[in-house]
């Protein structure tokens, strides 16, 4: 049984003060079986969207969306974010040929797929993405690297001509591990994002702008806060909300002294 | 206690072997499919492709193809439920699939 007394701080049961002064909160009941309520249906249907309509997005639903960011939990209350909106083509057309001429670089130089099999490149290239995926195996995932070189070959693009960019900056002194404040604020942009009609798509490689001066003077990237993620945002083309399937990953269930697995 | 290998965690599998990286291959149900290339516009790895002849075209999965995450933008997409990934990618070696159970609808307890 739940025995309130163990958690008790101070020498006060909360739950005791919360009846003695009167205040007491109703317990919310969730039938079994129920619908998805609608915040449930939002987070359901929400896909990374790569591909929109051109009509702009107008300011103020953008201004709604970061508002809903700036209210996401964080280490110590510490909100370690800042953004950058970029809502000019030519501007984001810019940081795109940056991005994709990084990936270019990166792809002749590690994609030994690139090159027909038992050629030089091929080995020398092999040899290199081995070591490098030894190094950084978190980057160096055949998924990520398929799609670095399809960016490469211009199959596939960074901010998918997107109408609306932002970036998210991360304070690198942020408590604990801010990436993960990063990412808690990001999924209440993009949620609220999904609510009001919106795709969105994590852009990863938007990191790539990091490492050039140029593009930090140009959109006010300083230490100590660098690029953490970006958001594509802009109207799906298409109805893309169907549900879908997915994994189901593992659960353990500590409960009445046993250890069950879930699916 | 570990669920890798030694060997496994020190391999790392070859991007163009198949038999090493398993990329899905997603199911088109031909009868389904309208031919409206929805599915080909939004597949983020450039997967699919349409084939057939004028008014009656159907999406598949092309002969060559690399990166087929399994995200399922393609059954989001689709009006007609005529498409979708049933598996997610695995790897051998380093990057193999942990404790992952069946592909599933949201499921309502």
């Amino acid at each position: 049984m739940f025995d309130a007394n163990a958690v008790t701080l101070r020498g006060e049961d909360p739950e005791e003060v919360e009846t003695e002064t009167g205040h007491r909160s109703e317990i919310t009941q969730v039938p079994e079986g129920a619908d998805w309520n609608a915040v449930e249906e939002v987070m359901l249907r929400r896909r990374s969207i790569r591909k929109y309509k051109h009509a702009q997005v107008p300011a103020h639903v953008i201004r709604r969306m970061l508002e809903v960011g700036r209210y996401a939990p964080s280490q110590g209350n510490c909100q370690p974010w800042k953004f950058v909106v970029v809502r000019d083509a030519a501007t984001i057309q810019g940081m795109e040929d940056f991005c994709v001429e990084t990936c270019r670089k990166l792809s002749r130089g590690l994609d030994y797929v690139n090159y027909p099999k038992g050629s030089f490149r091929h080995f020398l290239t092999r040899t290199k993405a081995k070591l490098f995926n030894r190094l950084s195996p978190n980057l160096l995932h055949p998924v990520p690297v398929a799609a670095m070189t399809a960016i490469a070959q211009g199959q596939f693009a960074v901010f998918h001509r997107a109408p609306t960019v932002i970036l998210l900056l991360m304070d690198t002194r942020g408590i604990g591990t801010p990436e993960i404040d990063i990412g808690i604020c990001g999924t209440n942009i993009v949620l609220a994002a999904q609510s009001l009609g919106l795709g969105t798509c994590w852009i990863g490689f938007s990191k790539f702008l990091n490492k050039s001066r140029e593009w930090c003077v140009r959109l006010g990237v300083e230490k100590p806060y660098e690029i953490s993620e970006a958001i594509t945002v802009g109207y799906p083309v298409g109805h893309p909300q169907h549900l879908i399937a997915r994994d189901t990953h593992e659960i353990a269930w500590l409960e009445g002294g046993k250890k069950e697995i879930l699916y | 206690m570990a669920l890798l290998s030694k060997t496994e965690r020190r391999h790392f599998p070859d991007w163009d072997d198949p038999t090493e990286c398993v990329f899905h291959r997603v199911a088109v149900d031909e009868a389904a499919c309208d031919g409206c290339k929805l599915c080909v516009i939004v597949c983020p790895a450039n997967v699919l492709e349409l084939y057939g002849a004028k008014g009656s075209k159907k999406a598949r999965v092309k002969e060559r193809y690399r990166g087929c995450a399994s995200c399922n933008n393609c059954q989001a997409i689709c009006e007609n439920g005529a498409i979708a990934a049933l598996r997610p990618y695995d790897f051998v070696g380093f990057y193999r699939q942990l404790g992952r159970g069946e592909f599933s609808m949201p499921r309502k307890f």
